[in-house]
């Protein structure tokens, strides 16, 4: 039985280890962090970490990260305490309609876990393929230009 | 089932109440309307009847209503403002339930930028209602007049007296009077309903403290935590998953073809499909619902559908040409002065034609909703934009009244106009009526992406001219829009709806322009739709607009003009006249006479262009909403013809601001959807239907190309408030093209900019140098492999003779060797059996004889050879199926003779040829683990093969010509490590069984030829020799890696066969896998490691040097959006697992293209190898012309120096036919649950 770390809980899922990850997350541990988007890893809304680094669960199975522990965004923070990153999207208004907000932050989560301070050019090469249909960049900016302070806290 | 977060006490909260429940409640206060505007008591009406407003209950809780829905622009928060600013409560306590067809008014469908404009007034004016009757309550139980009196969140007391002479001043106060009420002690117990009443007195905008002020939205941290916000989050017990198959017309929904195009439904071709619940059928709707989401979404791709042929559509890339064919009727909108004389007396004459693409929607969510239908009541879960239209389409769809539907608007994607929202909520309606359980459907991307009702293409011709002074004294603007009105799809598909395409009037949106010229005159030629289309965010106004303003600019020049003090000459409205100027003063205009042509020494040009307009929606003529204008600052690079914004300005007029920071979110994120559609976006379409399926065919503006962005908002509080949703969009598209014709001096009239299209017309004009050699020029043609067939035909004839000559009946007939008894398992040793287990791995046993979704070693996998199919045996210990009676005698008489326990021969696609070569020890484990496993009965097909190789006996002497069955013998001249490498390479491992060519009888071709390439499973196999086509050659380390781990950086993944093989390896240890990367890497010649990775190097900055192909061909922007968030290095995001390099990978150096397009169509899986990643199949995203482009890119930008490759469009259509998707979503559900 596939055996996977989600939000730190282990789960052994009765599922075949070909299971897209998306559904095991949405579907069967009723998450609604990550969102279907494309199915192709190209808009980065389904966006989850894995071992912390940032992965499109779209594209990825259960096989794929058996044994490894994934985070959605349920598993950063909650509205009354949430993580530095969803906080600084929450102030900026790093949204519109919000639907690529998941992506937006864990994408953001895992680069400032992997790079305390990047560079302006560096968010954005970052962000380069997370779609934002709304046009909020500039406030996702701004949101991850505060994350990026809140996090030296 | 997660439940609703709770700040967000809205609509989902309010699910479950009726509007009886809000109006007859003890203890409320209701401003409502009766419904359609009777004339009714309202106190007695049935409240159901009734249409809430305001809601003040006695608790202090406050509900408004509104019939408009949050389409993502933060206009929840707005209205909330609005609500508590009128009645003087904290913004927190107010909850508004929005487009929840069974509470909220009906105020049609959120469109035209309407809500704060035209619906939000009933709103303020309700909630000012509820003030005053609370406030004359008060005043009667205080005593006190009302003008005594003040509210503070909600609680009334009288006013402080003041010193001074102005109320409310903090300072030297005295307290009146310490009574106080809140609205609860003035609603009490009481039922009050009060009609909605018109000219109610509103704050004065001095006194406002909520509204004007920056507030936070609501939805944010609900959105940003993963709580339950979206329609795609809504889950009910007992919830099914459903997917619906479209019909070939993909976004055409005119034509009698349409609802009628359904030949039949193979229901047979889901059949291995677990948790299928039912297929359902109506005219051209298909459904299917399933237990489990990807069981629903294999059973869409699986599920075996005949079509009649579609109907061509008109040329499309000819847009301006088939939009101006279409046939239409005039409308004249104005006709002011005389517009046919002035023409004939102009000076200069300057007639143009402007072309607007077809664009989509693109919301990133594809669209997705819940329905219920039971007990003769529809619920509905839906993001549609008109839940009351709504309404109505599935009361028709399913043949129930309409007050049986009820439609619980949640949030979605952003949709800035209509997506696929209603249609895929008519199609969970229609399943769930089917099935008789709540159904959830959700839209795939391509889905989305094709029948989402397009932004329509549009044609704008302008005649008119100046007179000797430079005065424009005639305008004749003609605008052709294709209608945008279109159905609900299953309503199209089910025949519910005829398919008679209806001509909407709306190309008239900002049609007459702002420009007083004398002699004017606007035609509108309505007109049919070529495909679906809908309202898109600035509709016909912003193509309209763009002709406009970039008419006035090609004016001005010929006026020898200023363009913006030209403007400035027709504009009559103060307001329009004020923008311009503070806009242009605050860009620092510099006046100037035609293009600049500002040029660097990098050959950028740069400019700078303006336009501005003011959005005119709704049914003409229509009202305005916000005025806005643009600067923007371009620099086109004349050697690629990219244009990038370098600066935008945009200012905007929006009378009274409710919410600030909202409104420049709106300005912000019109300004980057617009430049994105003007300089990226066109959808495309095939000969029958729209052709672009994913993101890479239809791309959006990223973050790296994001101007810096200016906003100017006109504080304007004393006038009302005006939409801003759309606004901001209008003159984008003339600013920028005009800024280009500043940096270029060529005029661009259709939309998008982008790089190709700019480069063509640069040099054209001579402003560009030719091309010296273009990036992907047609290649020089490469000779392609010959058909094997025809190579192998004289061999298989020399062969046959030669059989010939023996005579069949001096064929050998070998013995049987007697069946034993099964033997107990529990006479090999554990350790012999795990040994055994592991070479059963390294000899792919597994691999082979295990069918997809069969129990392992069980057999039944068809193994297609060049002589036919045949299909692996069962190789478990079941007697009778099975090795269940064979001695260790008859299985290694199989291993190293190729015969199988009866004495038939055995075909060689059993790879004994290179088993032969085990030591009797590992045979002897082997064995022993095949013994122990679990016995399963699986009886498999004979081969499929035909005469002469469905003879058995003939491989008597296939054997004799082409078998060796001498053990392993090392070579005493080689290093121990070599000859372990050899031995599991060439024994078990049996690498030559793919990796070297086969004669025609199907034996390894030797000597020389041994490794160097074969054939796995349709699957080229690469040469283990300095014959490999990889760009490097492979040494120990990157054999090494690539056996140990299924990766080399320098190489790639193992995909196709070879993942298995790689995956199975896992079990061996180092040294093992060592020793064959020793022994391989003696074939293959390779050079030092610090020279291949300096190879590695020069590929991967000849690849980086060619960066710039990437924006300048579709085959480059296809690979920019959809491949290179994995491929492209050094961009993007660090993702888990692996980012090959397509400069180093073998596929893109074959001298073929088949790998390359087999993969893209088929994807690669690696689940059993860690941390790789995937890569998904893009069958079902991208067509053959589109992957031809993307491989013709691949191969210039990563493998330069080889020749192109020809025949694209046909191999990938070749590929396609027999493509299997891998790893998911079909394999998914049918792969069996580990033991």
């Amino acid at each position: 039985m596939p055996r996977t770390t989600v939000n730190g809980e282990v789960h052994e899922l009765a599922l075949p280890r070909a299971t897209p990850l998306l559904s095991v997350l949405r579907n069967d541990l009723g998450l609604n962090g990550p969102k279907f988007g494309c199915g192709l890893g190209e808009c980065g809304s389904c966006t989850v970490l894995v071992d912390g680094v940032a992965a499109r669960a779209c594209v990825l199975t259960l096989a794929d990260v058996e044994n490894h522990s994934v985070v959605t965004l349920e598993g950063l923070g909650t509205p009354e305490k949430p993580h530095p990153v969803q906080a600084a999207f929450i102030a900026t208004a790093g949204a519109q309609c919000g639907y690529c907000l998941n992506g937006m932050i864990m994408t953001t989560a895992a680069l400032i876990a992997a790079n305390p301070n990047p560079t302006e050019d560096e968010v954005r090469e970052t962000l380069r393929y997370n779609l934002c249909r709304c046009g909020s960049h500039v406030e996702i900016l701004a949101a991850v230009r505060l994350a990026i302070e809140w996090s030296h806290r | 089932m997660s439940t609703p977060s709770p700040a967000l006490r809205s609509d989902l909260q309010a699910r479950g109440r009726s509007r009886t429940d809000y109006l007859t409640k003890p203890g409320t206060l209701a401003i409502v309307r009766p419904a359609g505007g009777a004339d009714v008591d309202v106190a007695a009406a049935d409240p159901e009847t009734l249409e809430p407003f305001v809601v003040v209950e006695a608790d202090g809780t406050v509900t408004a209503f509104n019939g408009h829905v949050d389409l993502g622009t933060g206009i929840r928060t707005a209205l909330a403002q609005i609500v508590a600013e009128e009645l003087d409560l904290g913004f927190a306590r107010v909850a508004m339930v929005l487009g929840d067809t069974a509470l909220t008014p009906d105020q049609g469908p959120t469109i035209a930028s309407e809500t704060i404009q035209i619906t939000a007034p009933a709103l303020r004016s309700a909630a000012a209602q509820a003030r005053h009757f609370l406030l004359a309550r008060a005043a009667e139980r205080l005593g006190a007049d009302v003008s005594e009196l003040c509210v503070d969140d909600g609680v009334v007391s009288r006013r402080p007296a003041t010193t001074g002479d102005s109320a409310g001043q903090a300072g030297a106060q005295s307290r009146g009077d310490n009574r106080y009420l809140t609205y609860g002690d003035l609603i009490g117990d009481d039922v009050i309903r009060l009609a909605l009443a018109e000219n109610v007195p509103v704050k004065p905008v001095e006194q406002h403290r909520i509204v004007g002020r920056s507030q936070p939205r609501v939805d944010l941290p609900h959105k940003a935590t993963g709580g339950l916000v979206y329609v795609h989050d809504m889950r009910v017990p007992g919830m099914l998953h459903g997917r619906v198959v479209r019909p070939p017309y993909a976004g055409v929904d005119a034509g009698d073809f349409v609802g009628s195009s359904l030949i039949g439904v193979n229901e047979r071709s889901i059949a291995h499909i677990p948790g299928i619940v039912a297929v359902v059928v109506q005219g051209d709707f298909i459904g299917i619902v399933a237990e489990r989401e990807e069981q629903a979404d294999a059973a869409l791709r699986a599920l075996a559908v005949k079509w009649k042929p579609t109907p061509t559509l008109p040329d499309l890339s000819d847009l301006a040409s088939a939009i101006t064919k279409n046939p239409s009727t005039p409308r004249v909108l104005l006709d002011q002065g005389d517009v046919d004389s002035a023409l004939e007396n102009v000076a200069v004459r300057a007639p143009r034609t402007y072309t607007w693409p077809y664009h989509m929607h693109g919301s990133i969510g594809p669209s997705c909703a819940l329905a219920d239908v039971s007990d003769g009541r529809v619920t509905a879960w839906s993001g549609t934009q008109n839940p009351i239209p709504l309404r109505n389409d599935l009361a028709r769809l399913l043949d129930m009244p309409v007050e049986a539907v009820e439609i619980v608007r949640m949030e979605a994607s952003g949709c800035y106009g209509r997506n696929c929202a209603d249609d895929v909520t008519a199609d969970a309606a229609l399943l769930s009526k089917a099935v008789g359980r709540p159904v959830r459907v959700q839209l795939t991307r391509d889905q989305e992406h094709l029948w989402e009702p397009k932004g329509a293409g549009q044609v704008m011709t302008v005649d008119g001219g100046l007179d000797a002074d430079g005065r424009i004294v005639a305008y004749d603007f003609q605008t052709r829009y294709p209608s945008n009105v279109c159905h609900t799809l299953p309503l199209l598909l089910t025949g519910k709806v005829p398919p008679t395409p209806v001509v909407a009037q709306m190309g008239d949106r900002t049609a007459i322009g702002p420009y007083d010229y004398e002699n004017k005159r606007v035609v509108c030629h309505d007109m049919a739709p070529i495909v679906r289309a809908s309202w898109l965010r600035g509709v016909s106004a912003l193509p309209n607009s763009f002709a406009h303003e970039c008419w006035i600019d090609e004016m001005a020049e010929e006026a020898g003009v200023d363009p913006v003090e030209y403007r400035l000459r027709y504009l009559k409205d103060s307001r329009a006249i004020d923008l311009v100027n503070q806009l242009a003063e605050r860009a620092e205009w510099e006046p100037h006479v035609g293009p600049r042509k500002r040029e660097d020494e990098a050959g950028i040009l740069r400019g700078r262009g303006f336009a501005y307009a003011l959005y005119v929606h709704s049914k003409f003529p229509g009202y305005g909403s916000a005025w806005a204008a643009w600067v923007a600052d371009v620099a086109v690079n004349k050697h690629t013809g990219e244009v990038s914004l370098t600066k935008v300005s945009v200012g905007q007029d929006s009378g009274l601001m409710i919410n600030p920071d909202g409104v420049r979110h709106q300005i912000q994120g019109n300004v980057i959807q617009s430049t994105s559609r003007v300089l990226k976006e066109e959808v495309t379409f095939s000969d029958i239907a729209v052709a672009s399926r994913e993101w890479g065919s239809y791309p959006l503006l990223t973050f790296p190309e994001l101007p810096p962005i200016d906003v100017m908002m006109v504080p304007r509080p004393n006038e009302p408030p005006l939409g801003v949703g759309e606004s901001a969009s209008v003159p984008s598209a003339a600013a920028i093209a005009n800024a280009i014709y500043d940096a270029t001096g060529v005029r661009f009239r259709e939309p998008p900019f982008t790089p190709d299209r700019v480069l063509a017309a640069l040099r054209a004009a001579g402003v560009s140098p030719q091309a010296d050699a273009p990036a992907l020029a047609p290649p020089p043609a490469v000779t392609t492999t010959k058909s094997r067939k025809k190579v192998l035909m004289p061999l298989i004839a020399a062969a046959l003779g030669a059989i010939g000559s023996l005579g069949v009946t001096t064929l050998p007939w070998r013995s049987a060797i007697p069946p034993i008894a099964p033997p107990d398992p529990s006479v090999f040793s554990a350790a012999t059996i795990a040994r055994g287990e592991q070479l059963a791995k390294l000899g792919a046993c597994f691999v082979c004889h295990t069918a997809k979704d069969g129990a392992p070693l069980a057999g039944g996998l068809a193994i297609d050879t060049p002589f036919g199919t045949i299909w692996s045996t069962n190789i478990t210990p079941d007697p009778d199926t099975g090795l269940g009676r064979w001695s260790y005698p008859a299985f290694v008489r199989a291993m190293r003779e190729g015969l199988h326990r009866d004495g038939r021969h055995l075909y060689p696609a059993f790879p004994y040829t290179s088993y032969a070569k085990s030591s009797d020890a590992d045979l002897q484990a082997l064995y022993a683990f095949l013994m122990s496993v679990p016995p399963v009965r699986n009886s498999v097909p004979e081969p499929a093969f035909g005469f002469p190789f469905k003879l058995r006996p003939l491989m008597a002497v296939w054997n004799t010509m082409f078998h060796d069955a001498t053990p392993f013998a090392p070579d005493p001249t080689k290093s121990e490590t070599w000859n372990r490498g050899a031995y599991l390479a060439e024994g078990l491992g049996h690498c030559s069984a793919c990796h070297t060519p086969r004669n025609a009888m199907g034996a390894e071709e030797t000597g020389a030829a041994h490794f160097s390439g074969g054939e796995a499973e349709g699957w080229h196999a690469p040469a283990l020799t300095s014959k490999n086509p990889a760009p490097l050659a492979w040494d120990e380390t990157a054999l090494y890696d690539y056996l140990r781990t299924g990766w080399s950086s320098e190489h790639g993944v193992a995909a196709g066969p070879m993942a298995p093989i790689v995956a199975e390896l896992k079990v061996f240890p180092d040294a093992d896998i060592r020793a064959m990367a020793h022994y391989i890497a003696s074939y293959t010649d390779a050079p030092p490691r610090e020279t291949i990775a300096a190879q590695a190097k020069t590929l991967e900055e000849k690849a980086a040097a060619r960066l710039h192909i990437t924006t300048e061909t579709a085959g480059g922007r296809l690979f920019a959006g959809a491949c290179a968030v994995c491929h492209e290095q050094g961009r993007g995001p660090a993702l888990f697992g692996v980012k090959p390099s397509l400069a180093l990978a073998t596929a893109v150096h074959a001298e073929t293209p088949d790998t390359l397009l087999r993969v893209m169509l088929e994807g690669i899986s690696v689940p059993d190898l860690d941390a790789l990643g995937a890569m998904p199949s893009f069958l079902h995203h991208l067509d053959d012309g589109q992957l031809a482009a993307l491989a013709r890119y691949v191969r210039a930008r990563f493998a330069p120096d080889l020749p192109a490759w020809t025949g694209l469009e046909a191999t990938a259509a070749t590929i396609r036919a027999h493509a299997v998707p891998q790893g998911r979503p079909a394999e998914a559900v049918t792969a069996s649950t580990e033991p």
